[in-house]
């Protein structure tokens, strides 16, 4: 194997860690408010096609970005209306959310199936950082939505953990009726929370179809958005673990597409002469493997998600 | 500040989930129209192509019918494991992994006579079904692991494995290059009723009757929904909940192994990465319309037989067919909201005011309606 392939298959790494990254740590706002939105892959799907379609219009990526995460966002808003507002199942909301929301992707994009963009997101070459060996291209020289995926992980780490909205929003994922109480909104707060889940979701989606996988075709989100939904149980629901997380499985995305080209033998199997469809199941099959694990170990203590995550609030019912 | 909040109705309609379901409809009508209209194509002229092509004349009938088969079997597999409050969304998997080890069995028995080789695929496709589903069953069943997420999973793991079949394996070597499965045999074509309706389409019927008997008539469905809605109750009554779940779980991935099975024998020529096309993923809808019942699940698959009928024959009108996704997704959202406005009201009031003492006190699940259709 060669050292600039072994290199790519680091940055690829980092890239789709990002990906699923962006999708789970917006998963985790909603879920810590309460909320279980299974609409991850829709809303993504949603982002992609609109952070595309507008980056194709304007030019620019971060304008595409940033109608991406907004679309994403009045997605997530509708799972909140049914689910919050209204109290319906957060379970059958989430999946009408991804079914319609790929539909309704495939029909608005279906004029600028195989287009390219002008203008993607460029590599930024950090002055002087970049030029270290292997780590300068694996960390120092990446697309800024990767830096931006950081910051915001640090950044929703120090809301949920250091202040009263994140200590109020915390509260309503565990007992809404407590929160009530006190004097938040819990309306307000989950509803905020999954509509600032969907805007990350978005974002994540434009960040394939402008920069991964650029253009749009119908199934480009390909279950990413569900890894982000089980990423957010691998993370115990907290945004360290969370970014762990995403960089194993960023890894085996990264792995699978790459697989083919590296010379290893392991076990007595060239892996080149594996199928790539074969391949493509390393991340699916990882995540289940990793769901098991993760419950094994919690077997005999109390499981670390929110204890009120998918049950409605009613103010009536108190 | 005076606001609105939701309380719960004292006395609800009986058949409110059919009313529902009927708004979803309408509902969807309306936002498919607006959709339409604002994309530049006329909605009147879309809509009745689509009502003519899935129920106009015989031909019409049975093409809504065949698409019926499938999203009744799967909208099944998912409300058996919905019955005990389970979700399978990994239908569309299942179905693969059936029609896998079906095609499996007629390329090793392709000497047997028809019927005996079509019960042998169909054996296999629910055996298939359930393989793909042992995993998330046990891992749900005694390490409580969601069965949501790994259902899912799976899903692409069995579509990626037919990929690999066409690719490599199973390739047809009379295929001229093409990476397709070879046909499966003639005498395995499930015998036709009408049009392009089959014999799958009575099966999907009596699977609806077999499970809608099981669940209200017998102990076993006595228990089953007991250990969803109560686990506590079930648990002292000594109700095995691990072997409620793995059993509820097992049996839906047997009937969308099942699906699989007859798709491939009914409609399908061949295994293909597209074979179950979505029909698993629309049995989700399908049995959540049906609030998890039989005959809602029979009534709603076929109107979304009909949607995606419809969907396809509009592609002649250079609307896209994803329209039928959409509209099959708005008649759920609509449903939802029909069916929170039916089982509460809204009710203006001041802060803090009541906590309503004499409102029985009753969390979660509406109360029941009394028939889905």
């Amino acid at each position: 194997m060669s050292e600039d392939a072994l290199i790519g298959l680091f940055v690829a790494t980092v890239q789709f860690g990002t990906l699923v990254f962006l999708a789970a740590l917006g998963e985790l706002i909603a879920e810590r408010s309460g909320v279980l939105n299974l609409g991850v892959e829709g809303m993504m799907a949603m982002g992609a096609v609109s952070g595309f379609m507008v980056g194709l219009e304007t030019g620019s990526p971060w304008a595409a970005f940033f109608a991406a995460s907004a679309v994403g966002a009045l997605v997530g808003g509708f799972h909140a209306l049914v689910s919050v507002v209204l109290g319906a199942d957060q379970v059958v909301s989430g999946l009408a959310l991804t079914i319609g929301g790929l539909g309704l992707a495939a029909y608005v994009g279906r004029n600028v199936v195989g287009e390219r963009p002008e203008t993607l997101f460029t590599d930024l070459g950090i002055a002087g950082l970049a030029d270290i060996p292997w780590i300068g291209e694996i960390f120092f020289d990446q697309p800024p939505v990767v830096y931006l995926a950081v910051l915001l992980g640090l950044v929703v780490w120090f809301v949920l953990a250091r202040t009263r909205l994140g200590l109020a929003l915390r509260a309503a994922g565990e007992s809404a009726p407590t929160t009530d109480t006190a004097g938040h909104s819990v309306m307000a707060l989950r509803s905020g929370a999954v509509m600032v889940g969907g805007a990350f979701a978005g974002a994540a989606g434009s960040f394939l179809s402008l920069y991964m996988a650029p253009g749009w075709v119908e199934g480009t989100v390909a279950g990413r958005g569900w890894i982000a939904v089980a990423l957010v149980i691998f993370g115990a629901w907290r945004p360290g673990r969370l970014a762990l997380g995403a960089l194993l499985f960023g890894f085996t995305l990264a792995l699978q597409p790459r697989l083919q080209s590296f010379d290893i033998e392991l076990l007595g199997v060239q892996l080149n002469s594996i199928s790539p469809a074969l391949l493509g199941i390393l991340p699916f099959v990882l995540t289940v493997v990793v769901l098991v694990i993760i419950s094994w170990r919690y077997r005999h203590r109390p499981s670390p998600a929110p204890a009120a995550l998918g049950l409605p609030y009613r103010r009536e019912e108190r | 500040m005076i606001r609105p909040v939701l309380a719960r109705r004292e006395r609800v309609w009986p058949a409110t989930q059919a009313f529902a379901f009927l708004v979803g409809i309408a509902v969807a009508l309306v936002l498919g129209l607006i959709l339409l209209w604002t994309s530049g194509h006329n909605p009147a002229e879309v809509y009745e192509r689509m009502f003519d092509s899935a129920f106009m004349g015989t031909d019409s009938l049975s093409r809504t019918l065949e698409r019926a088969t499938p999203l009744a079997l799967t909208g099944l597999s998912v409300a058996v494991a919905g019955s005990m409050g389970l979700w399978n969304i990994g239908a569309e998997g299942q179905m693969m992994a059936g029609a896998i080890v079906a095609t499996g069995v007629a390329m090793m028995a392709d000497g047997l006579s028809g019927p005996l080789l079509i019960a042998l695929m169909i054996v296999a496709g629910v055996a298939g079904g359930m393989v793909l589903m042992v995993g998330p069953a046990l891992a749900r069943s005694h390490l409580g692991v969601s069965e949501i997420i790994t259902t899912l999973m799976l899903v692409y793991v069995a579509i990626r494995v037919v990929e690999w079949l066409e690719t490599g394996p199973w390739k047809d070597p009379e295929s001229f290059g093409f990476a397709v499965i070879e046909p499966v045999p003639e005498q395995a074509a499930l015998p036709g009723l009408f049009g392009r309706a089959n014999i799958g389409m009575l099966i999907a019927l009596g699977l609806l009757i077999v499970f809608w008997l099981a669940v209200s008539r017998t102990a076993w469905g006595y228990e089953l929904r007991l250990a969803g809605s109560s686990p506590n109750t079930a648990r002292y009554a000594g109700v095995s909940l691990r072997r409620k779940i793995l059993t509820a779980l097992l049996l839906s991935g047997g009937i969308a192994g099942l699906a699989g099975a007859v798709q491939l024998t009914g409609s399908a020529a061949r295994l293909e990465s597209g074979l179950s096309n979505g029909y698993g993923f629309a049995g989700i809808i399908v049995a959540a319309l049906a609030l998890m019942r039989p005959s809602g699940v029979a009534v709603v698959a076929f109107v979304f037989g009909a949607v995606q009928v419809g969907g396809q024959s509009i592609q002649t009108l250079g609307v896209s067919s994803a329209i039928s996704d959409i509209l099959q997704a708005m008649i759920l959202f609509g449903a939802l909201v029909a069916a929170v406005f039916f089982n509460y009201r809204i009710r203006w009031t001041g802060p803090a005011v009541d906590s309503s003492g004499e409102e029985p006190e009753e969390p979660e699940e509406p109360e029941p309606a009394e028939d889905a259709a």
